[in-house]
């Protein structure tokens, strides 16, 4: 049994498609490559491969990860070129290694991801003006998120009391790293986030957008917002470095 | 006009995967004035008609042709509509992102009647007139074909051109005619005379219908001399010689049968007295085990697929049925590829097979007895006794199964409630077997569902000229069933009757009903085989508003002598079978699988030229 790590892009129409279909298109891709991908037991056999983490649909990404468990060892370059023959414009693997096959999972180290945000604001602002009002919003001790939760409804489908939707409160404010201006030209304007990812803490960008609309005078246009996956990073004797490196 | 931009929608949308037109396998082709270009639409979302087959073979076959270029078009979801309309975007086909109103041809797939109103909702969005008679020489012709084609005439003043029967040669035809017409100025009357006397070809606006004062036809005549007076589907002659795709589009998103589908023959000789198909797709033609499994390699080798499926009408009549699924097995096993067989029936279910494919994947185990008693599926010919299905099911349980669906249809003529407590006998007697087989064998958890669908007469069955039961009757029997299905370990669906109602006024309706359609459209109808979107007091205001009575067309007993709205159309098989068919129903007399006995339905005649 091996364990191939590989790091991929996501981009162009493909980031239109979900987490899951990202899933099918990679099982495809591998039996039209004839990679010698293990499978797993039971009545409904899959391949046995993870993701880092779920990309939500819209977000581009130049630091996707994925583990891929291979029954058969193959040569590095050979499983990137035969796979990147078979796999849609807009998804390609940049690098892949092998790891020990008991290497703890994507998911399990990965805990900072970097972000590009695009946004534009409504009407026009001085950059410096900006600047003083992510930096006041920065300052602050507690950003908190209000998310609904969901609870299933009761068997036969009586609801208790008990499954009314909870309403959870989250401060958000010890999940963002870094919320930087990258560039503002005219009214277009690019912001750099460091925020936590992974199984620990999680938070996505356009939350800190709706967040930075709500707390702060940026006129921010919400429906303008694009964002790109630039680094996914891991912790390595206390520096963060990206998930492939030793 | 050129490609739109779509692209800042896609951030809006649900599933913006629909509207991408770059799947595996799609084709691109680059536009000059030669091309023919064709958009093939499915009036219903994308993952309904991405499961569709006929569209993956005719949209390789076109784009196998030069200067043709098929594209594709799905019914936008609803949200995506909605920004479509906001930002004045028209209906555009998937590749190009170009709109099919500057198409040469817009082409529906008519699968069921429900979807009337998306076609009609897809020309508006599309900024095509919607009838017939509006269009001009600036206009994509709008052609239609599939089952519902073969009594189109509900739609037919909406539809240019119809294709009856199979697709694959008359479309190439009709294409090539058109090569002719490409790039000169020429009348669209012209081409349509042309075209109306390749045997396939109906052109509605060259034929019309008078009506007597009690509302039934008086006579459908043809008004052009280039017009045949009876109408003839195509069929293929031969399916190993036929084009079949080597590669199929294979989705982003999970669609409804998300896998390879490998058709092993056509028509089907049953003859099931309430059958559409059985009756339409006469006769039965397979294709040989060579050609499928040359096709199954090249199909699974470009696009990956996880699973495959063996399609037609009743799979477990395919005559190499058990050398092609061995074949499959023994070939993919390793790559772990599904073999799925649909429509198999119980009285030849073949278990040692079935038990093979589980090695790979588990399936469900589906029965469709259609009928309660013995004396109502003698009435629709459903050649199966209860001995068939409890032998089934006890060797099913043996084998360690522990859920089974049953399928049964509710209203079928001559049906008493005695006849719908024979669906509570045999769903019992399933859950009887199970706690009679051992505990060591039997899978776990018993789960019978029982699933009950309204009967729906349809053109070309030997029940044609029958009521539909009324809204009220197949409440009343849905409830009965609701009582006496109250069992543990069952579990009873059934189908909202009043979508059945509205796909039986449709089926059996004529050209006056297009005038409901059309206002329909305007009252905001649309995407009425959904539960969430059909609204049955709206279609009822629509019905009211255009004087229309939907008895009249639903729950009316025809006469034999009747002048039906699709007796201008040769499906093959002779009104004299249908009325005999109809006779022996009454009597429950079977009528024999024709592989055994030909029952002389006049498919042999003029068909096929001599035997089946």
């Amino acid at each position: 049994m091996f364990k191939m790590r590989s790091r991929f892009t996501k981009t162009g129409d493909l980031v239109f498609i979900s987490h899951l279909d990202l899933v099918r298109v990679f099982e495809r891709a591998m039996r039209r490559a004839n990679i010698p991908i293990s499978y797993s037991q039971g009545f409904n056999p899959h391949p046995i491969m993870a993701f880092a983490t779920a990309l939500g649909i819209g977000v581009s990404s130049e630091a996707e990860y994925i583990d891929i468990q291979l029954d058969e060892e193959i040569d590095v370059n050979e499983f990137i070129s035969r796979l990147n023959a078979v796999l849609p414009e807009g998804l390609k693997l940049l690098k892949s290694q092998y790891v020990a096959p008991k290497a703890e999972s994507l998911m399990a180290i990965l805990k900072r991801s970097i972000y590009i945000v695009k946004v534009d604001l409504e009407t026009p602002m001085e950059e410096d003006a900006v600047r003083a009002q992510l930096s006041d919003f920065i300052k602050k001790e507690e950003i908190i998120e209000v998310k609904e939760k969901k609870k299933k409804k009761g068997k036969g489908g009586f609801r208790r009391d008990r499954d009314k939707n909870k309403v959870q409160e989250t401060n958000i404010r010890p999940l963002i790293h870094e919320l930087i201006i990258f560039s503002l030209n005219g009214q277009e304007m690019l912001l750099k986030m460091n925020l936590a990812a992974g199984s620990v803490g999680n938070l996505k960008p356009e939350i800190v957008v709706k967040h930075l609309k709500e707390l702060t005078e940026i006129p921010l246009n919400l429906e303008s917002v694009r964002i790109s996956r630039l680094e996914s990073l891991k912790e390595h004797n206390g520096q963060f470095v990206t998930l492939m490196e030793e | 006009m050129g490609k739109l931009a779509i692209h800042d929608l896609l951030y809006k949308v649900e599933k913006p995967a629909r509207y991408l037109g770059n799947e595996l396998n799609s084709v691109h082709k680059e536009v000059n004035d030669n091309t023919i270009r064709f958009a093939f639409c499915f009036p219903d979302i994308y993952e309904i008609g991405m499961s569709h087959l006929g569209m993956q073979i005719l949209y390789h076959l076109l784009n196998s042709k030069e200067e043709v270029f098929c594209e594709r078009v799905f019914s936008p979801a609803v949200d995506m509509e909605e920004e479509m309309r906001k930002n004045k975007i028209p209906l555009f086909a998937l590749e190009s992102r170009e709109p099919i109103k500057e198409m040469d041809f817009v082409g529906f797939t008519l699968q069921y009647e429900m979807s009337y109103t998306n076609i009609l909702n897809m020309l508006d969005l599309g900024e095509i007139p919607l009838y017939s008679k509006d269009r001009d020489e600036n206009h994509p012709f709008v052609i239609v074909g599939g089952p519902c084609a073969y009594n189109a005439e509900p739609i037919a003043d909406f539809c240019d051109i119809i294709i009856l029967g199979e697709a694959e040669e008359v479309m190439v035809e009709v294409i090539d005619a058109y090569r002719e017409f490409k790039n000169t100025s020429f009348s669209r009357r012209s081409f349509l005379e042309k075209i109306a006397s390749i045997q396939g070809v109906y052109i509605p606006s060259f034929y019309d219908v008078t009506y007597k004062d009690d509302g039934t036809i008086e006579a459908v005549k043809a008004n052009n001399p280039n017009a045949p007076e009876k109408l003839k589907k195509r069929i293929i002659q031969n399916l190993d010689e036929v084009f079949y795709p080597e590669e199929i589009l294979v989705p982003y998103l999970n669609i409804v049968h998300d896998r390879v589908m490998l058709e092993v023959f056509r028509g089907c000789t049953r003859g099931c007295r309430f059958c559409q198909a059985g009756m339409i797709y006469r006769p039965v033609r397979e294709k040989g085990f060579d050609r499928l499994q040359e096709l199954t390699g090249k199909l699974l080798a470009n696009t990956g697929y996880e699973e495959i499926s063996l399609s037609s009408l009743s799979t477990s009549d395919y005559s190499n049925l058990d050398s092609i699924v061995r074949h499959l097995i023994d070939e993919y096993e390793k790559d772990k590829v599904g073999v799925s067989l649909p429509s198999l029936r119980l009285d030849n279910f073949t278990f040692e097979l079935i038990q093979e494919i589980q090695k790979v994947r588990k399936t469900g185990l589906t029965f469709a007895p259609e009928a309660g008693s013995q004396r109502l599926r003698d009435v629709i010919n459903k050649g199966l006794t209860e001995l068939d299905l409890t032998n089934a099911v006890e060797k099913a349980f043996g084998l360690g199964w522990s859920s089974v669906k049953l399928y049964f249809m509710i209203g079928l003529p001559t049906e008493t409630y005695d006849d719908l407590d024979g669906i509570k006998d045999l769903a019992f007697k399933v859950v009887d077997i199970y706690y009679q087989t051992d505990k060591e064998k039997r899978g776990k958890g018993l789960n019978v569902t029982v699933s009950a669908s309204t009967f729906v007469p349809k053109p070309f069955t030997p029940f044609q000229w029958e009521p539909q039961d009324t809204l009220e009757e197949i409440y009343s029997k849905q409830r009965h069933l609701v009582d006496k299905l109250k069992r543990k370990n069952i579990t009873f669906n059934y189908h909202d009757a009043k979508t059945s109602f509205l796909e039986g006024i449709f089926a059996r309706g004529d050209r006056r009903l297009s005038r409901v359609l059309e206002e329909a459209l305007k009252a905001g109808c649309k995407f009425d085989g959904w539960n969430e979107h059909f609204d049955y007091n709206r279609w009822m205001e629509v019905f009211e508003k255009c004087n229309v009575d939907p008895a009249f067309y639903a729950n009316r007993r025809r006469a034999y002598d009747e002048v039906l709205p699709w007796d201008h159309i040769d499906v093959g098989i002779t009104k004299k079978f249908l009325v005999k068919e109809n006779e022996k129903a009454k009597s429950g007399e079977l009528t024999q699988d024709c592989r055994t006995n030909c029952s002389g339905c006049g498919i042999n005649n003029g068909f096929i030229g001599g035997i089946c």
